[in-house]
Protein backbone atom coordinates (compact mmCIF):
# COMPACT_ATOMS: atom_id res chain seq x y z
CA UNK A 1 0.00 0.00 0.00
CA UNK A 2 1.28 3.50 -0.76
CA UNK A 3 0.98 6.14 1.10
CA UNK A 4 -1.28 7.90 -1.87
CA UNK A 5 -4.05 4.77 -1.85
CA UNK A 6 -5.92 6.25 0.49
CA UNK A 7 -7.54 8.98 -2.56
CA UNK A 8 -8.46 7.94 -5.49
CA UNK A 9 -9.03 9.52 -9.05
CA UNK A 10 -11.66 9.31 -11.95
CA UNK A 11 -10.66 7.18 -14.36
CA UNK A 12 -8.50 8.15 -16.65
CA UNK A 13 -8.00 11.64 -14.86
CA UNK A 14 -4.07 12.37 -15.18
CA UNK A 15 -4.00 11.57 -19.07
CA UNK A 16 -7.35 14.21 -19.50
CA UNK A 17 -5.63 16.40 -17.09
CA UNK A 18 -2.31 16.39 -19.25
CA UNK A 19 -4.24 17.09 -22.22
CA UNK A 20 -5.76 20.40 -20.63
CA UNK A 21 -2.88 21.32 -19.42
CA UNK A 22 -0.78 20.90 -23.07
CA UNK A 23 -3.24 23.11 -24.02
CA UNK A 24 -2.38 26.08 -21.81
CA UNK A 25 -0.35 27.73 -24.54
CA UNK A 26 -2.65 27.13 -27.63
CA UNK A 27 -5.49 29.14 -25.48
CA UNK A 28 -3.16 32.02 -24.16
CA UNK A 29 -1.99 32.93 -28.03
CA UNK A 30 -5.33 32.70 -29.04
CA UNK A 31 -6.45 35.48 -25.75
CA UNK A 32 -3.40 37.69 -25.94
CA UNK A 33 -4.64 41.52 -25.42
CA UNK A 34 -3.31 43.55 -28.48
CA UNK A 35 -0.47 45.84 -28.01
CA UNK A 36 -2.73 48.64 -26.67
CA UNK A 37 -4.50 47.23 -24.08
CA UNK A 38 -0.75 45.85 -23.17
CA UNK A 39 0.45 49.56 -22.85
CA UNK A 40 -2.32 50.53 -20.75
CA UNK A 41 -2.40 47.55 -18.62
CA UNK A 42 0.07 49.23 -15.55
CA UNK A 43 -1.78 52.30 -15.68
CA UNK A 44 -5.52 50.31 -15.46
CA UNK A 45 -3.74 48.61 -12.39
CA UNK A 46 -3.11 51.73 -10.65
CA UNK A 47 -6.11 52.96 -11.34
CA UNK A 48 -8.17 49.68 -9.69
CA UNK A 49 -5.47 49.54 -6.98
CA UNK A 50 -6.22 52.88 -6.00
CA UNK A 51 -9.85 52.29 -6.29
CA UNK A 52 -9.63 49.08 -3.94
CA UNK A 53 -7.79 51.33 -1.20
CA UNK A 54 -10.46 53.76 -1.15
CA UNK A 55 -13.42 51.29 -1.24
CA UNK A 56 -11.86 49.65 1.66
CA UNK A 57 -10.92 52.60 3.73
CA UNK A 58 -13.95 53.68 3.26
CA UNK A 59 -15.91 50.52 4.43
CA UNK A 60 -13.61 50.35 7.33
CA UNK A 61 -13.95 53.93 8.39
CA UNK A 62 -17.83 53.43 7.99
CA UNK A 63 -17.78 50.44 9.79
CA UNK A 64 -15.69 51.53 12.33
CA UNK A 65 -16.73 55.36 12.96
CA UNK A 66 -19.42 55.51 16.23
CA UNK A 67 -22.80 56.37 15.09
CA UNK A 68 -23.94 59.85 14.12
CA UNK A 69 -26.74 61.91 13.91
CA UNK A 70 -27.39 61.05 10.29
CA UNK A 71 -29.29 57.78 11.94
CA UNK A 72 -31.92 60.14 12.55
CA UNK A 73 -34.26 60.14 9.82
CA UNK A 74 -34.66 64.09 10.53
CA UNK A 75 -31.04 65.34 10.81
CA UNK A 76 -30.95 65.68 7.03
CA UNK A 77 -33.64 67.59 6.65
CA UNK A 78 -32.50 70.06 9.35
CA UNK A 79 -29.16 69.83 8.50
CA UNK A 80 -30.20 70.94 4.58
CA UNK A 81 -32.01 73.65 6.13
CA UNK A 82 -29.80 75.51 8.47
CA UNK A 83 -27.34 75.00 5.51
CA UNK A 84 -24.92 72.38 6.95
CA UNK A 85 -25.17 70.16 4.59
CA UNK A 86 -24.51 70.75 1.18
CA UNK A 87 -27.08 68.76 -1.17
CA UNK A 88 -24.70 68.49 -4.06
CA UNK A 89 -21.46 67.06 -1.73
CA UNK A 90 -23.61 64.81 -0.05
CA UNK A 91 -25.40 62.93 -3.10
CA UNK A 92 -22.65 62.91 -5.16
CA UNK A 93 -21.59 60.16 -2.39
CA UNK A 94 -21.16 56.79 -4.54
CA UNK A 95 -19.86 53.45 -4.17
CA UNK A 96 -16.90 51.86 -6.10
CA UNK A 97 -19.28 49.22 -8.24
CA UNK A 98 -17.04 46.93 -9.49
CA UNK A 99 -15.33 45.70 -6.11
CA UNK A 100 -15.33 42.05 -5.94
CA UNK A 101 -14.95 39.79 -2.73
CA UNK A 102 -11.69 38.82 -4.63
CA UNK A 103 -10.39 42.52 -4.90
CA UNK A 104 -10.99 42.82 -1.23
CA UNK A 105 -9.57 39.59 -0.19
CA UNK A 106 -6.24 40.40 -2.33
CA UNK A 107 -6.05 43.93 -0.73
CA UNK A 108 -6.02 42.26 3.18
CA UNK A 109 -3.44 39.57 1.98
CA UNK A 110 -1.04 42.31 0.19
CA UNK A 111 -1.52 44.60 2.76
CA UNK A 112 -0.26 41.38 5.45
CA UNK A 113 -3.51 41.88 7.64
CA UNK A 114 -3.42 39.20 10.25
CA UNK A 115 -6.61 36.68 10.54
CA UNK A 116 -6.25 37.89 14.81
CA UNK A 117 -6.61 41.36 13.15
CA UNK A 118 -9.47 41.18 11.28
CA UNK A 119 -11.14 38.98 13.69
CA UNK A 120 -10.49 41.73 16.14
CA UNK A 121 -12.25 43.86 14.39
CA UNK A 122 -15.45 42.16 13.92
CA UNK A 123 -15.41 41.91 17.49
CA UNK A 124 -15.52 45.64 17.89
CA UNK A 125 -17.99 46.24 14.80
CA UNK A 126 -16.07 46.20 11.84
CA UNK B 1 6.09 24.76 -32.22
CA UNK B 2 8.34 27.25 -29.94
CA UNK B 3 10.99 25.80 -27.41
CA UNK B 4 8.87 27.26 -24.56
CA UNK B 5 6.13 25.29 -25.90
CA UNK B 6 8.30 22.12 -26.03
CA UNK B 7 9.55 22.69 -22.26
CA UNK B 8 5.90 23.38 -21.23
CA UNK B 9 4.84 20.37 -22.42
CA UNK B 10 7.86 18.44 -21.47
CA UNK B 11 7.26 20.37 -17.44
CA UNK B 12 3.46 18.55 -17.99
CA UNK B 13 4.17 15.45 -19.20
CA UNK B 14 6.87 14.97 -16.03
CA UNK B 15 5.35 16.67 -12.68
CA UNK B 16 1.76 17.24 -13.63
CA UNK B 17 0.98 14.40 -11.74
CA UNK B 18 2.89 14.38 -8.76
CA UNK B 19 1.80 18.70 -8.39
CA UNK B 20 -1.67 17.36 -8.50
CA UNK B 21 -0.62 14.88 -5.54
CA UNK B 22 0.79 17.79 -3.55
CA UNK B 23 -2.13 20.34 -4.41
CA UNK B 24 -4.36 17.88 -3.28
CA UNK B 25 -3.20 17.06 -0.21
CA UNK B 26 -3.45 20.92 0.98
CA UNK B 27 -7.34 21.81 -0.13
CA UNK B 28 -8.60 18.00 0.03
CA UNK B 29 -10.92 18.54 -2.59
CA UNK B 30 -10.48 17.06 -5.92
CA UNK B 31 -12.63 19.96 -7.73
CA UNK B 32 -10.21 22.66 -6.11
CA UNK B 33 -6.89 20.65 -6.80
CA UNK B 34 -7.94 20.37 -10.22
CA UNK B 35 -8.73 24.31 -10.58
CA UNK B 36 -5.42 25.33 -8.93
CA UNK B 37 -3.70 23.14 -10.93
CA UNK B 38 -4.86 24.75 -14.26
CA UNK B 39 -3.64 28.13 -12.17
CA UNK B 40 -0.22 27.35 -11.39
CA UNK B 41 0.67 26.16 -15.31
CA UNK B 42 -1.01 28.91 -15.97
CA UNK B 43 0.97 31.02 -14.13
CA UNK B 44 4.63 28.16 -15.31
CA UNK B 45 3.63 29.34 -18.89
CA UNK B 46 3.38 33.00 -18.33
CA UNK B 47 6.59 32.79 -15.98
CA UNK B 48 8.46 30.25 -18.65
CA UNK B 49 10.34 33.41 -20.62
CA UNK B 50 11.65 34.08 -17.46
CA UNK B 51 13.12 30.57 -16.36
CA UNK B 52 16.79 31.20 -16.51
CA UNK B 53 18.11 27.85 -15.70
CA UNK B 54 20.05 29.40 -12.34
CA UNK B 55 17.67 26.44 -10.58
CA UNK B 56 16.36 23.38 -11.58
CA UNK B 57 13.41 22.85 -13.29
CA UNK B 58 11.95 20.88 -10.88
CA UNK B 59 12.96 23.28 -7.94
CA UNK B 60 11.51 26.35 -10.01
CA UNK B 61 8.32 24.82 -11.11
CA UNK B 62 7.93 23.20 -7.36
CA UNK B 63 7.89 26.52 -5.94
CA UNK B 64 5.22 28.37 -7.95
CA UNK B 65 3.47 25.41 -6.93
CA UNK B 66 4.01 25.93 -3.40
CA UNK B 67 3.58 29.73 -3.31
CA UNK B 68 0.32 29.66 -5.19
CA UNK B 69 -0.55 27.14 -2.94
CA UNK B 70 -0.22 28.59 -0.08
CA UNK B 71 -1.55 31.61 -1.38
CA UNK B 72 -5.06 29.63 -2.48
CA UNK B 73 -5.26 28.72 1.60
CA UNK B 74 -4.41 32.18 2.95
CA UNK B 75 -7.25 33.73 0.51
CA UNK B 76 -9.54 30.64 1.55
CA UNK B 77 -9.11 31.79 5.16
CA UNK B 78 -9.40 35.51 4.90
CA UNK B 79 -12.50 34.27 2.82
CA UNK B 80 -13.62 32.31 5.17
CA UNK B 81 -13.09 35.02 8.24
CA UNK B 82 -15.22 37.63 6.00
CA UNK B 83 -17.98 35.36 6.23
CA UNK B 84 -17.59 34.56 10.13
CA UNK B 85 -16.77 30.93 9.42
CA UNK B 86 -14.07 28.37 9.91
CA UNK B 87 -11.64 27.24 7.40
CA UNK B 88 -10.31 24.63 8.91
CA UNK B 89 -14.18 23.50 9.75
CA UNK B 90 -15.00 23.85 5.76
CA UNK B 91 -11.30 21.71 5.10
CA UNK B 92 -12.61 19.06 8.34
CA UNK B 93 -15.78 18.22 6.18
CA UNK B 94 -14.28 17.93 3.40
CA UNK B 95 -11.87 15.32 4.13
CA UNK B 96 -15.28 13.98 6.24
CA UNK B 97 -17.52 13.92 2.90
CA UNK B 98 -14.79 13.46 0.76
CA UNK B 99 -16.01 11.61 -2.41
CA UNK B 100 -12.89 10.36 -3.51
CA UNK B 101 -11.58 8.56 -0.01
CA UNK B 102 -11.02 5.23 0.17
CA UNK B 103 -8.68 5.03 3.02
CA UNK B 104 -9.06 3.46 6.54
CA UNK B 105 -10.41 5.79 9.20
CA UNK B 106 -6.77 5.96 10.55
CA UNK B 107 -5.94 7.81 7.29
CA UNK B 108 -8.90 9.96 7.31
CA UNK B 109 -7.48 11.46 10.94
CA UNK B 110 -4.24 11.55 9.63
CA UNK B 111 -5.14 14.08 7.24
CA UNK B 112 -7.44 15.56 9.55
CA UNK B 113 -4.85 16.29 11.91
CA UNK B 114 -2.36 17.43 8.98
CA UNK B 115 -5.18 20.60 9.11
CA UNK B 116 -4.02 21.37 12.74
CA UNK B 117 -0.72 22.19 11.63
CA UNK B 118 0.88 25.43 11.39
CA UNK B 119 1.24 26.34 8.09
CA UNK B 120 5.25 25.50 7.64
CA UNK B 121 5.13 22.48 9.77
CA UNK B 122 2.00 21.41 7.82
CA UNK B 123 4.04 21.94 3.83
CA UNK B 124 7.03 20.30 5.47
CA UNK B 125 4.71 17.03 6.30
CA UNK B 126 2.71 16.96 3.13
CA UNK B 127 6.08 17.28 0.97
CA UNK B 128 7.58 14.57 3.34
CA UNK B 129 5.06 12.29 4.02
CA UNK B 130 3.07 11.94 0.82
CA UNK B 131 5.08 13.77 -1.75
CA UNK B 132 7.94 11.73 -0.89
CA UNK B 133 10.60 14.52 -1.33
CA UNK B 134 14.32 14.42 -0.11
CA UNK B 135 15.26 17.15 2.37
CA UNK B 136 17.21 18.74 -0.20
CA UNK B 137 14.80 18.82 -2.71
CA UNK B 138 12.46 20.56 0.22
CA UNK B 139 15.58 22.62 1.19
CA UNK B 140 16.05 24.36 -2.50
CA UNK B 141 11.81 24.80 -2.84
CA UNK B 142 11.44 26.48 0.36
CA UNK B 143 14.50 28.12 0.63
CA UNK B 144 14.95 26.51 4.31
CA UNK B 145 18.49 24.96 5.60
CA UNK B 146 18.16 20.79 5.85
CA UNK B 147 18.44 21.31 9.42
CA UNK B 148 15.03 23.14 10.02
CA UNK B 149 13.38 21.23 7.70
CA UNK B 150 14.31 17.68 9.59
CA UNK B 151 13.41 19.88 12.95
CA UNK B 152 10.29 20.47 11.52
CA UNK B 153 9.87 17.41 10.36
CA UNK B 154 10.11 15.91 13.32
CA UNK B 155 7.90 18.27 15.82
CA UNK B 156 5.16 17.76 12.84
CA UNK B 157 5.18 14.59 13.05
CA UNK B 158 5.31 14.02 16.83
CA UNK B 159 1.81 16.42 16.60
CA UNK B 160 0.18 14.17 14.17
CA UNK B 161 0.79 11.11 15.91
CA UNK B 162 -0.40 12.53 19.25
CA UNK B 163 -3.74 14.15 17.72
CA UNK B 164 -4.10 10.50 15.76
CA UNK B 165 -3.88 8.84 18.83
CA UNK B 166 -6.01 10.98 20.70
CA UNK B 167 -8.60 10.07 18.36
CA UNK B 168 -8.39 6.82 17.88
CA UNK B 169 -7.83 5.31 21.17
Amino acid sequence: MTRKSDISTPEGYFQDLQARLSAIPGKQAASKPSTVIRRFTPYLAYAASLAILVAVGNFILRKTSTPAVQEDPYWEYYAYLSGALDPDGYYEYTEVEDLSEEDIINYLLASNVSLDQLAMSYEEGF
Amino acid sequence: MSENEKLFNQIVKDYSERLWWHVRRFVNSHEDADDLLQEIFLKVWAALPSFRGESQLFTWVWRIATNETLNHLRKEKVRAALKFSSVDAEMERRIQADPYFKGTEAERELAKAVLKLPEKQRQVFIMRWWDDLSYEEMSAITGTSVGSLKASYHIAQEKVRSLVSQTLF
